[in-house]
């Protein structure tokens, strides 16, 4: 399992697309930095496909004043969460 | 397990660098070790000595120190890169004759097949970019 | 690690020449691979295929393209390419008329070359 990280928002960047594409099956992704966008009820869709394999970092929708306007199918970690998915993936590949 | 980070952003430009020592934080509080965090394309920045942020920001390359301090972390800064951006050491600054330094210990000068072994030796890489 | 089903290093090139180091750099890092012995394998991903282009040129300041580096990477053993089949076709472009060849690779079976190396390094 890889876990991908993407830091660019759906909204102004395609590389959400690539990411998607690069994705295996069990495969899971974090949004971080501006990547958190993408966990806006309006953009969430776009990773439809992830049920489940969705993760977006605490510490950036807070800072961004996000938090209380995400898309609540959508796993929420802070920092320690973010190590526990790398100590669970055979490898991480950074997106941006 | 043993870490090795990849960082790419510049500090102050983006968020890389902030993120990046997030997580060598957070990988330490979990018992981890941060043993070498390597910097490359725009990410040579973080190891420029003069940097002079206002008292009320984070000062990043004395953050970078303080891990080297804390892990006994390497932190090695791509040569090529650094060379074209203006980062070098006492040493290559004499051997290209000029005057003043701008990075120094515990920042350290190195080629890209320390990235390709810290990729392949340590038990996780993970990237922080622009 | 089970080397012999892995392959070892995957540098993924997603940018063209001029418009940034990414594509120089990453270069860079996969020339470094294989001189040290490594078995790497090279994938160039959406904008990363403009790479490739035949009629590429020195830039504004007479800085090289990348076309010199990409006719080392037979010396250097790096005989892995890979080519986005999807981004060949966004920039008009065929396999015959790449400076070197490279084999197509549908957006379905990028992932696989993702899971069949130890390393995979995205610029």
């Amino acid at each position: 399992m890889i876990l991908h990280t993407l830091n660019r928002s759906p909204a102004t960047s395609r590389v959400y697309q690539q990411t998607l594409d690069a994705m295996a099956s069990e495969d899971r992704l974090l949004l971080i930095e501006d990547g958190v966008q993408g966990a806006l009820p309006s953009l969430s869709p776009l990773f439809g496909e992830l049920s489940g394999r969705l993760y977006v970092l605490q510490e950036d929708v807070i800072s961004r004043g996000l938090e209380e306007r995400c898309d609540p199918s959508i796993h929420v970690v802070n920092v320690d969460g973010f190590v526990l998915l790398t100590e669970e993936a055979d490898k991480i590949v950074s997106w941006f | 397990m043993r870490y090795a980070l990849l960082v790419q952003g510049s500090p102050y430009s983006n968020q890389a660098s902030h993120s990046a020592l997030r997580f060598s934080h957070g990988l330490i509080a979990r018992g981890h070790q941060l043993a070498t965090v390597f910097f490359y394309h725009d990410g040579v920045y973080n190891a420029a000595r003069l940097a002079l942020p206002p008292q009320d920001e984070p000062h990043l390359v004395d953050e970078w120190r303080e891990l080297h301090v804390r892990q006994s972390t390497e932190l090695l800064v791509c040569i090529a890169s650094g060379l074209r951006r203006g980062i070098v050491d006492e040493q290559e600054a004499s051997r290209h004759g000029k005057t003043g330094h701008s990075l120094e210990a515990p920042f350290e000068l190195t080629g890209l097949g320390q990235l390709i072994d810290a990729g392949l030796t340590h038990d996780r890489l993970v990237t922080f970019a622009p | 690690m089970n080397d012999i089903a892995f392959n070892r290093l995957l540098v993924v090139l997603r940018h063209g020449p001029h418009g940034s180091s990414w594509l120089r750099e990453g270069l860079e890092v996969a020339l470094v691979g294989a001189a040290l012995g490594q078995d790497v394998s090279l994938l160039f991903y959406g904008e990363g295929v403009t790479a490739l282009l035949k009629e590429q040129q020195v830039g504004p300041l007479a800085q090289k393209g990348t076309q010199p580096m990409l006719e080392m990477l037979p010396m250097y053993d790096i005989e892995s390419l890979w080519v986005d089949a999807e981004a060949l076709a966004t920039y008009d472009l065929t396999l015959d008329e790449l400076v070197v060849p490279a084999k197509e690779v549908g957006r379905h079976e990028v992932s696989d070359l993702f899971q069949r190396h130890r390393l995979v390094l995205n610029f």
